[in-house]
């Protein structure tokens, strides 16, 4: 599985997630700081002012970016794994464009994006602003990100899982980028590591194999994955709900879900019963493995549940945020006392006037007459 | 007859009311196209669109051609496997209705712009 970084927060996650990470920027500088990863792509944006050695937090010149290296970058993302940040300008531009892609390819009939083989699905990770504490432009790029290109490849259902990580952990706990990039990247280790671990230990009952768990992460959902040791004297459920991944936006009710559950040697493992009626209580009947791990002291599961929502609704907190900003804003102008002259405006005048500076009213008018329509 | 009359006045002004920037746009591309001798289609419609950013997806873009021509203000004719779009006299009327309030400002299309290059 290819892994692919863009930007400079997907770049230094993909680095630490993958030593031959591929890592994608508009920046040559920007690309030779991050450490490790593989190959590096750069996609260069010009303007009438030279090369431009960042996107400035600009989407658009991202998706500019995006165009320069099109064809490269939508091979490269079959069946991958794509991490990207949506608050900036070239995380949120090109993954826009690798989204776009993705939703445009048509099969012999014409449909769009649905017919994608499971195999070929794009696994995307997106790390999501702190409405917080992070400035309003991050958080306006990704409300745009998410209503627009997300909500179109979702309805479309042509990727495979989006996990959405969010700085929220990192801002309130006061992480360090490096470590929180660490913890993102330990985190969905746990999770990818679930077939390996179905092929290395004893399995115990049922099983996950890689064909199995590509067709899990195949599916157009987000994934919210925890993992913890389990107390089968406990109610699953709550310890479910008190061991919610941190680094992940909270999980809504689930459609589909899968757990590894490894247990010590000689434990009884038949505790896994009370885990699949959970499910099967929530109307999921679960995907599940169980195995015997004899480095465990205590019965440790992982767990991974699908949820669908449309993006829209996801950005409730956003826009309430954006909100406060805006009426701030209104306030600080309101306490600086400006005095305003009264303008006498009739709006109809100004419209001819400005429409006639423009010659734009000239230009339509002039045309429907030598087409002979009016 | 006045009273009819009266209605239909209303009604172009209730059209007019309903009418958008997208609208707006499509009118003029394809009265341009036509001055220009230039057939516009409706997926040239959907890259124009697209390239002025007022839409991502062709199923919007359809759905506004749909709109237009529901209100008689275009025809889309069938010709030679393409869905060409042609400004009906009503729609030359609303588009000059359009200019006139000064609500949207023209944005030229790539296409009929690539194509006059």
């Amino acid at each position: 599985m290819n892994v692919i970084g863009i930007g400079g927060a997907g770049g230094k996650i993909a680095a630490k997630m993958d030593d031959s990470a591929i890592l994608v920027n508009v920046s040559r500088i920007e690309l030779e700081k991050v450490e490790g990863g593989g190959e590096r792509i750069i996609a260069p944006v010009q303007s009438t002012l030279g090369q431009f050695r960042g996107s400035r937090k600009d989407p658009e010149i991202g998706h500019d970016a995006y165009l320069t290296i099109r064809r490269r970058l939508q091979d490269i993302v079959v069946g991958g794994m794509v991490f990207s940040s949506t608050g900036g300008g070239t995380g949120n531009g090109i993954t826009t464009g690798i989204l776009q892609g993705i939703s445009n390819i048509d099969d012999e009939l014409g449909n769009q994006g649905s017919t994608i083989p499971v195999q070929d699905r794009t696994f995307f990770c997106l790390i999501l602003p702190y409405d917080g504490m992070e400035s309003a432009e991050y958080v306006n790029n990704s409300i745009d990100f998410m209503t627009g290109p997300l909500a179109d490849v979702i309805d479309k259902g042509c990727t495979g899982n989006i996990v959405l990580f969010s700085n929220k952990t990192k801002f309130t706990e006061k992480i360090a980028e490096e470590q929180y990039n660490e913890m993102i990247v330990n985190s969905l280790k746990v999770f990818m590591s679930i077939p390996d671990k179905n092929e290395n230990m004893k399995l115990l009952e049922s099983h996950i194999d890689h064909e199995d768990f590509t067709a899990f992460i195949a599916k157009p959902f987000f994934n919210h994955f925890n993992y913890f040791d389990y107390d089968p004297s406990k109610s699953f459920g709550n310890q479910l709900k008190a061991n919610s991944n941190p680094l992940l936006l909270e999980a809504e009710e689930p459609i589909e879900a899968m757990f590894l559950l490894e247990v010590p040697s000689g434990q009884d493992h038949t505790i896994f019963y009370d885990i699949v009626k959970y499910f099967v209580d929530c109307k999921i009947p679960p995907v599940y493995s169980v195995v015997e791990n004899p480095d465990l002291t205590k019965p440790f599961v992982t767990v991974s549940r699908l949820y669908s929502r449309k993006p829209y609704e996801l950005l409730d907190d956003f826009n309430k945020k954006n909100l406060e900003l805006a009426d701030a804003k209104v306030q600080k102008s309101l306490e600086q006392h400006v005095v305003l002259e009264k303008l006498e405006v009739n709006f109809d005048k100004e419209a001819k006037r400005a429409g006639k500076q423009k010659g734009v009213g000239d230009d339509v008018l002039a045309t429907l007459k030598r087409i002979g329509k009016l | 007859m006045a009273r009819i009359n009266d209605d239909s006045v209303d009604l172009f002004k209730d059209q007019l009311g309903r009418l958008g920037e997208s609208h707006f746009l499509i009118l003029y591309w394809c009265a341009q196209g036509e001055d220009k001798g230039i057939k516009y289609n409706i997926t040239n419609c959907f890259d124009d669109l697209k390239h002025v950013g007022i839409t991502r997806t062709k199923q919007t873009a359809v759905s506004m051609v749909e709109a237009l021509w529901s209100l008689c203000f275009i025809d889309i004719r069938e010709e030679r496997n393409r869905k060409n779009i042609y400004i009906t006299k009503h729609g030359a009327r609303a588009l000059q209705q359009l200019v006139v309030l000064g609500g949207f400002s023209v944005k030229s299309s790539s296409f009929l712009e690539g194509n006059q290059a």
